[in-house]
């Protein structure tokens, strides 16, 4: 079976059309379509997704460049990324010295595309103003269009880093683990031997697989790139851009060559040596597929169908921890900087310099906490504490924080707790986390020299007299 | 559940572990000083195996309590470590405390080289340690509900290396809080300051300072080898023979020499006693022995009736005080 495919890649290689494949590229897998007699040579298809990745990214870009008074100018930019628009230029990831890009419209990589449409549409419990994940989403546009670099230092905002996060959660994760790895790829959904919509040349399985991987934003060789490359790739650094351009052409291709979302952060634990989420994550993409590149065009067994629901459960649980070291990491960042203006306060220092990074920082741990929430399954207890811990904004200088949306959409602040004893509540987020999501990479871990001093001394009995 | 494979795994921990005290490269160490200091008291070193390896010591009912007592303790602390306060939960109790008793988070020690800060640690951490264990064991020589458990340990009438384990599980549980309030305390206070900075020195995954004192023959002080060190040095370290003291029947060496390995706290407190030119003449709480006083359920039971009694006791005197005051008062009133 695993020949097949080598065999079809061998053959496409000799073509020309690609210069090597291997089993561990996520590629080249072979048409299976029933009755197909179109020249398409392979039946990997997910240009969709690699676009909304462009989509996101380039709205990122743009959450952050207003000025203050091109408002009207700005939002309806974003909005053309967001809700999807003709003719989009690609503003990141863009060409640059050292690191050529090979599209640079998002229509050349796929057309029609939008984030909105795909965008969470249960309540986002963790923001005020009971939205829907598309509402939060379009709310906090509106909001970034109106700042200064997307950065609202009354309420404590930085919306690149909220869009860009919740985003990542509410369009990507949620489409990802709770619509193609989860209902669709049951027996009757999108069956194997049909293809998935009229007159495509793959089938219903094999596209919403394609769907599912083209979501998690890995280049198709991850596989043979270390965690750190692969996260250089993303950063677009001119040192790892031959490790990049795998069919070196001389441009990195936005479908198949680059690094986003969430395999980004994958890679980022994964560099730390403690975890490998990116490998774990993309072996059962690989392997998922091959098993239905197997089926060869016929419906799947039962037996098969288990089989690749466990590949699915293996990318949706490691997927989930991918977002919770993220949380963690800036968890530990946000400790870090509160205790950082505290003193500052106390001793009457500037906190000029201190309070954008605590408001960037905030804006991603809040982003991923947010996104944990999106994958479909309710966390119960610990998606209630984390809301409760982090709140809806961060704490401010004065012990004040949002703590709800009016009726015309502005911001209200209350009372809250000092910065210290918001330091200390990322403690506990940090402590929730890594109990509830078995956290390995632990980057920024606030109590881990303590665990691993504990565990160097005896603790339990000890009955040694004297 | 722990099962049979657990006891087993739990006891050969405890004489394959460098951490403990009856590691058998420490007992080995115990045995080569102890043949030198048999030589040096001018005896034949032909006679020493017979004299160590004696029945009358190590089949002594003492002794057999000390096995029996052992085994039993090793099975009952499986099913009570889960109950017992771990360290890492007061450590991080005090670290997240201390966030709120000191204003701000300081950085200490900034400039020091970095050895610095492990070797402060892991001293400050054998420092308190060794003066928890004495601040301790003096307590349970003074509180008589206390002394009623830590008598079992001097019960024995043989002292054998394994006596170090003859201990009443209560009192077991009490060390066990002992080590959680001293670890917790030291880990908390000195990840607060220093931070990632802090480390803990280890020879073979043991403090260093404990791997010393074991290594300098920790275990000849449960045994007849009446090893003495010169009288100054025993002001500053516990010798061997100045632990058989605090074992002596004898009434004048009670509450004598609390000490695990440093003689300071004896000093501090007034009870430190450097070891006379022979050794005690009888080991025990008393000089008879007693009539099974060497079986199970005496060793295990009895302080728990004893305790009882200190306890009914100090009740009954304070009720009667109470209705004395009471009296009193009327009559004044
Ligand atoms: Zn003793
Ligand atoms: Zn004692």
């Amino acid at each position: 079976m695993k020949l097949k495919h080598l065999i079809v890649a061998t053959a496409v290689a000799s073509l020309g059309s690609v210069s090597a494949a291997s089993g561990d590229h996520y590629a080249d897998f072979p048409v299976t379509l029933n009755g197909y007699d179109g020249d398409a040579t392979t039946s990997v298809a997910y240009t969709g997704q690699m676009a909304r990745h462009v989509l996101h990214n380039s709205l990122k870009k743009l959450a952050g460049s207003g000025t203050g008074d091109n408002a009207d100018e700005l939002l309806e930019q974003m909005l053309a990324y967001f809700e999807g628009g003709d003719s989009l230029d690609i503003i990141d990831p863009a060409s640059k010295s050292g690191f050529a890009i090979k599209q640079s419209e998002v229509d050349a990589i796929s057309t029609g595309k939008n984030l909105s449409g795909k965008a969470y549409g249960g309540y986002v419990t963790g923001w005020p103003g009971q939205m829907t994940g598309a509402e939060v989403l379009r709310f906090m546009i509106e909001k970034a269009a109106e700042t200064e670099g997307g950065y609202d230092p009354v309420n404590g905002y930085n919306y690149a880093q909220l869009i860009s996060k919740f985003a990542m959660g509410a369009v990507f994760y949620n489409q990802a683990v709770d619509n193609y790895l989860d209902e669709r790829i049951e027996g009757d959904v999108k069956p194997n031997d049909k293809p998935y919509g009229e007159g495509d040349h793959y089938t219903g399985k094999e596209h919403v697989w394609d769907e599912g991987f083209g979501y998690f934003g890995a280049p198709a060789h991850a596989l043979s790139l270390d965690a750190a490359t692969a996260y250089s790739i993303a950063k677009q650094d001119p040192d790892v851009f031959d490790e990049a351009d795998y069919n070196g052409d001389g441009v990195v291709d936005l479908v198949t060559e680059m690094t986003y979302a969430h395999a980004y952060y994958a890679a980022n634990a994964d560099k730390g040596g403690q975890s490998n989420y990116l490998n774990t994550i993309m072996q059962a993409f690989i392997d998922g597929r091959q098993l239905i590149a197997d089926a060869d065009g016929e419906k799947l067994s039962d037996d098969e169908l288990d089989q690749l629901q466990g590949y699915a459960d293996t990318i949706k649980s490691n997927w989930e921890r991918v977002i919770a070291e993220a949380a963690f990491k800036y968890a530990g960042s946000v400790y870090s900087d509160a205790m950082a203006l505290h003193e500052a306060v106390e001793e009457g220092d500037s906190v000029v310099d201190l309070m954008p990074t605590y408001v960037k920082h905030w804006g991603e741990l809040k982003g991923f906490a947010l996104s944990l929430q999106t994958g479909g399954k309710d966390l119960g207890s610990v998606g209630v504490q984390l809301d409760r811990l982090i709140g809806f904004g961060p704490v401010l200088l004065g012990s004040t924080q949002v703590t709800g949306i009016d009726g015309d959409g502005d911001y209200i602040q209350s009372e809250s707790i000092t910065l210290k004893e918001y330091a200390l509540n990322m403690l506990e987020v940090q402590k929730l986390l890594s109990q509830n999501f078995h956290l390995v990479a632990r980057s920024n871990d606030r109590l881990g020299n303590l665990e691993s001093l504990s565990e160097q001394l005896e603790s339990g009995a000890n009955v040694e007299n004297d | 559940m722990p099962g049979f494979n657990d006891v087993l795994s739990s006891l050969t921990t405890t004489f394959l572990d460098p951490s403990k005290r009856v590691f058998v490269g420490y007992l080995f160490l115990a045995a080569v000083i102890g043949a030198l200091v048999w030589m040096a008291q001018g005896r034949s070193w032909r006679h020493y195996p017979r004299a160590v390896l004696s029945r009358r010591i190590w089949w002594s009912p003492s002794a057999r309590a000390d096995y029996q007592i052992l085994v039993i303790n090793q099975i009952l602390f499986l099913f009570l470590a889960p109950w017992l306060l771990s360290h890492l939960t007061l450590a991080t109790w005090l670290f997240e405390q201390l966030h709120r008793w000191i204003d701000t988070r300081p950085s200490v020690g900034l400039g020091w080289p970095d050895w610095s800060i492990p070797i402060l640690f892991t001293l400050s951490l054998f420092l308190l340690d060794d003066f928890a264990r004495f601040w301790i064991h003096r307590l349970m020589h003074r509180v008589p509900w206390l002394w009623a458990f830590h008598q079992v340990h001097h019960s024995a009438r043989v002292l054998t290396p394994l006596t170090v384990l003859r201990t009443h599980p209560i009192e077991g549980v009490l060390f066990s809080l002992r080590s959680a309030v001293v670890n917790g305390v030291c880990i908390g206070g000195f990840v607060f300051f220093f931070d990632s900075r802090v480390d803990l020195v280890l020879v073979v995954g043991s403090n260093v300072f404990v791997f010393l004192f074991n290594l300098a023959g920790s275990n000849l002080r449960h045994t007849h080898c009446y090893l003495r060190y010169p009288a100054w040095l025993e002001r500053w370290l516990i010798s061997p023979a100045q632990h058989q003291v605090h074992h002596s029947a004898e009434p004048r060496h009670f509450d004598r020499n609390f000490g695990a390995v440093l003689a300071i706290w004896d000093r501090l407190y007034g009870s430190l006693l450097v070891s006379e030119p022979t050794a005690p003449k009888r080991f025990g709480v008393t000089r008879r022995r007693r009539p099974g006083e060497q079986k199970l359920v005496t060793l295990y039971g009895s302080p728990f009736l004893q305790a009882a009694r200190v306890i009914r006791r100090w009740v009954s005197v304070r009720t009667t005080t109470i209705k004395q005051v009471n009296k009193e008062g009327r009559a004044h009133g």
